[in-house]
């Protein structure tokens, strides 16, 4: 894989009138942030192969693959950001702790970040940000999570007992405290995933998102179809061979199968939106939702020179990223429609078109939410009033989406899926420019909870 | 220097009775039970001496006529400044933010016991338990905080009938001490039905105030109506009705457990009304600003447990939020009202 030095830091060229657009370059004062490459574990689903492993396990799991692959033994690093969504409390310098398991050097920097699914992407943006500016020259990003080993919480009345009781100075006060507590108190609360302002889980809330955009069983059963195959045949053409490193004897997704058809899909009872009154129907399944999944990613980003310094290989660079969120609580806006909103305004910055790209990884959350946000870009009227634009801001070339596969067939670990769709996308935008000698682009996007979203543009070098 | 002497809404003078604090709840109901005792008593053998002179429909046609007590009960010098901890209880049971701004659900929390009050009069002339709560209608016109001295006042106003029974207004008012001659901060209406009562006079039936306001569908049978798409869903546990009576004070055994509950005709435990319209108001959330105007129709009881759907969305104009609570699975409309920004 070809290096390159970073880009001198000139103003936007004003030559932008080929059909292509010109590459975005940094503005002055900024350098290049490149993607050096990425490790994961295999994603596996809740309660199998990782049952009993930790967020902490499987986070340096994935760390060490990464430190072996690129020979970073002993190397300080100049930050590791990553997180988990559910993590617990003694977890509370998750990424510090798993640097320090780990054989990198101890003198390397850690913190913890938490956006819910967007989570390993805002880990990478933040990491990549940092090196732009010249703060730090080498950045680990990242992010794990399990729900097998998931945190169980105590109920609000036994918590508030326990915490009078800690403060209780007297042995009476103590019984005092223990005495309001009730039976119902002591059972345990397991993590939901459930919106907290409106009590609505995130299938349900996008069963609602996709019954006001009309999207169809069969063209969200599509979309799980091609996530597997495409899925499959990356597995079986050795693309994760330098992305993934086997965990606790597995060596593939678990959750993917190659063997699927539209007719298994279409036999899946609908699970989402039942309660939804004529004329939505439920069409959201287990086969077109991402099932419940542990793993862990990371992903080295450096300065083009630190790279070099050190033979590495940069696969491409992280241009530029946008976060956007969207009122949901009172139904404006679907929960998972923050990207849509993010990317025109990325776009907008780096005077790209929805078109100027080679790769489109949209996050799989549900095949529906890839389905809504294709069908909002093309919304002329949903552009205008939501967006701002006064055209749609259109459509995309299909066969570009997803090309080898996404969280519907690897499963949605949901800290670890930024890393995963990042080091995959720049590992398609080398291959793509190595193949053609020309430069090639992908727009990422990844939705999550709380409305929230996280949309980035990679770039080859 | 006292406040305006009160006043029906429709003008008739009422009498003030002065308490020097706001009654406890759970006496009141004790004796509330007892009244209605007697009331249903004198419904079922009308040759007895009865507490209240109201009389029912299938009597010997001499019945006196019903009539409302021309008297408001007052508190005054109420003081809020011990009840930050009670307060913030309420917030996080309602979902409202936790500050020392009092909503304007524990306002009626706050002048319930008063109304209630009203209502276990020897010469109110309907008994209180059984009575079914059809709408309510508040309106806060400027923040009440913790720390203010308040003054309370309540009566009963406006017997009419109803198809099912006769309807009643319970009105509460609260004021700031500070602000003895001033309007209201905080103004609640409450619409109770007592089943099986008759006015004499009965001419045109009024229409329930709980259609007034809309279309009238929730009377139309489950399945008929079509919810719009939910922005949100309660799962409402066992203890709700203890819990929000743990708060409110409110222990009507409707609202207890299953067995207290059948003993009025509940195959369950239902949740208190106000307590789904306290989350619906929370629910609207900054939006609603300092003052706003706050109603809610009941169309059917919510059984604990349950869980149940409900759209709060801007209205039409932009101007406030209009919600709706249903039972998801056979579409049956629980409640429904709107908050307004004054």
């Amino acid at each position: 894989m070809a290096t390159r030095k970073p880009s001198d830091g000139s103003p936007r060229g004003s030559s932008r009138t080929s059909s292509r657009a010109a590459s975005p370059s940094a503005p002055a004062g900024v350098r290049d942030a490149v993607i050096v490459g990425g490790n994961r574990i295999p994603f596996s689903r809740a309660g199998k192969k990782y049952a009993d492993a930790s967020n902490q396990e499987m986070f340096t799991a994935a760390l060490e693959g990464l430190v072996a692959r690129f020979g970073l033994q002993g190397e300080r690093i100049g930050e590791v950001v990553g997180g988990a969504v559910l993590k617990h409390s003694r977890d509370f310098n998750l990424i510090r702790e798993s640097v320090l398991g780990s054989s990198l050097s101890p003198q390397t920097p850690a913190f913890d970040l938490q956006q819910a699914c967007a989570t390993g992407l805002e880990a990478a943006i933040t990491v990549a940000n940092k090196i732009r500016l010249g703060q730090i020259e080498s950045g680990i990003a990242g992010g794990t999570d399990t729900i097998s080993d998931a945190p169980v919480a105590v109920s609000e009345g036994l918590r508030r007992a326990l915490l009078d009781a800690s403060h209780a100075k007297t042995l009476q006060a103590r019984l005092k405290a223990f005495a309001k507590v009730r039976p119902a108190d002591l059972k345990p609360l397991s993590p939901a995933t459930d919106e907290p302002r409106t009590g609505l889980s995130m299938g349900e809330h996008q069963a609602i998102t996709t019954a006001r955009w009309g999207i169809s069983r069969s063209a969200q059963d599509e979309v799980a179809l091609a996530s597997h195959q495409h899925l499959a045949a990356a597995w079986d053409a050795g693309f994760f061979d330098d992305l993934v490193t086997p965990f606790r004897g597995l060596t593939r997704d678990d959750n993917l199968r190659a063997d699927t058809s539209l007719e298994k899909l279409a036999s899946l009872k609908p699970v989402f939106g039942r309660g939804l009154a004529e004329p939505a129907e439920p069409t959201m399944t287990a086969g077109n939702s991402t099932p419940l999944t542990d793993g862990a990613s990371t992903v080295l980003l450096a300065s083009a020179d630190w790279a070099a310094e050190r033979d590495l290989p940069v696969l491409a660079r992280l241009v530029d990223a946008e976060t956007a969120a969207v009122d949901f609580v009172h139904g404006h806006d679907g929960l998972l429609m923050a990207p849509v909103h993010a990317v025109p305004r990325l776009l907008a910055r780096t005077g790209l078109d929805l078109g100027d790209f080679d790769f489109y990884e949209i996050h799989e959350a549900f095949a529906s939410t890839v389905l809504t946000t294709l069908a909002a870009w093309e919304d002329a009227d949903y552009c205008k009033a939501e967006l701002g634009l006064d055209t749609p801001l259109g459509s995309i070339d299909r066969d570009r989406l997803n090309v080898n596969g996404s969280s519907l067939a690897a499963g949605h670990p949901f800290a670890a899926t930024g890393g995963r769709i990042l080091a995959t996308a720049a590992k398609l935008v080398a291959a793509k420019a190595a193949e053609t000698g020309k430069p090639a682009r992908a727009l990422i996007s990844v939705c999550a909870a709380g409305g929230l979203g996280a949309t980035a543009v990679v770039e080859s070098v | 220097m006292t406040a305006a002497a009160p006043a029906t809404s429709a003008g008739e003078p009422l009498r003030v009775e002065t308490l020097p604090t706001l009654p406890g709840l759970g006496a009141l109901y004790a004796r509330g039970a007892a009244a209605s005792g007697r009331i249903a008593a004198g419904r079922a053998m009308p040759g007895l001496p009865v507490i209240g002179q109201g009389r029912a429909a299938e009597g010997d046609g001499e019945a006196r006529p019903l009539t409302l007590p021309d008297v408001a009960h007052r508190v005054t010098g109420v003081p809020t400044v011990d009840l930050a901890h009670h307060l913030h209880d309420y917030q996080r049971l309602l979902h409202e933010p936790v500050t020392d701004v009092l909503p304007a659900g524990y306002l009626h929390v706050l002048a319930f016991p008063l109304a209630t009050a009203v209502m276990v009069r020897g010469d109110f002339p309907l008994p209180l338990l059984g009575m079914v709560h059809l709408a309510n209608a508040v309106e806060l016109r400027g923040p009440v905080v913790v720390g203010d001295v308040l003054e309370v006042r309540a009566w009963a106003e406006n017997l009419r009938p109803h198809k099912r029974g006769v309807q009643v207004d319970l009105v509460a008012e609260v004021r700031r001490q500070a602000e003895p001659g001033g309007a209201p901060v905080w103004r609640g209406v409450s619409t109770y039905l007592a089943k099986g009562f008759h006015l004499p006079w009965t001419g045109e039936p009024d229409l329930p105030a709980a259609a007034t306001g809309g279309d009238g569908d929730e009377r139309a049978p489950a399945g008929t109506w079509t919810p719009p798409l939910p922005t949100g869903r309660w799962a409402l546990g066992p203890g709700t009705g203890r819990a929000y009576g743990a708060v409110s004070g409110d222990r009507n055994p409707i609202h207890l457990s299953a067995l207290s509950a059948k003993a009025f005709g509940f195959p369950r435990a239902i949740a208190h009304g106000m307590y789904t319209a306290a989350r619906a108001l929370a629910d609207v959330g900054h939006a609603r600003g300092d003052a706003y105007r706050w109603t809610v129709e009941f169309a059917s009881p919510v059984l604990l447990p349950g869980t149940i759907d409900v759209a709060v969305t801007p209205d039409g104009d932009g101007t406030g939020f209009a919600y709706v609570g249903w039972n998801g699975r056979r579409h049956r409309q629980h409640f429904r009202g709107a908050v307004t920004p004054l």
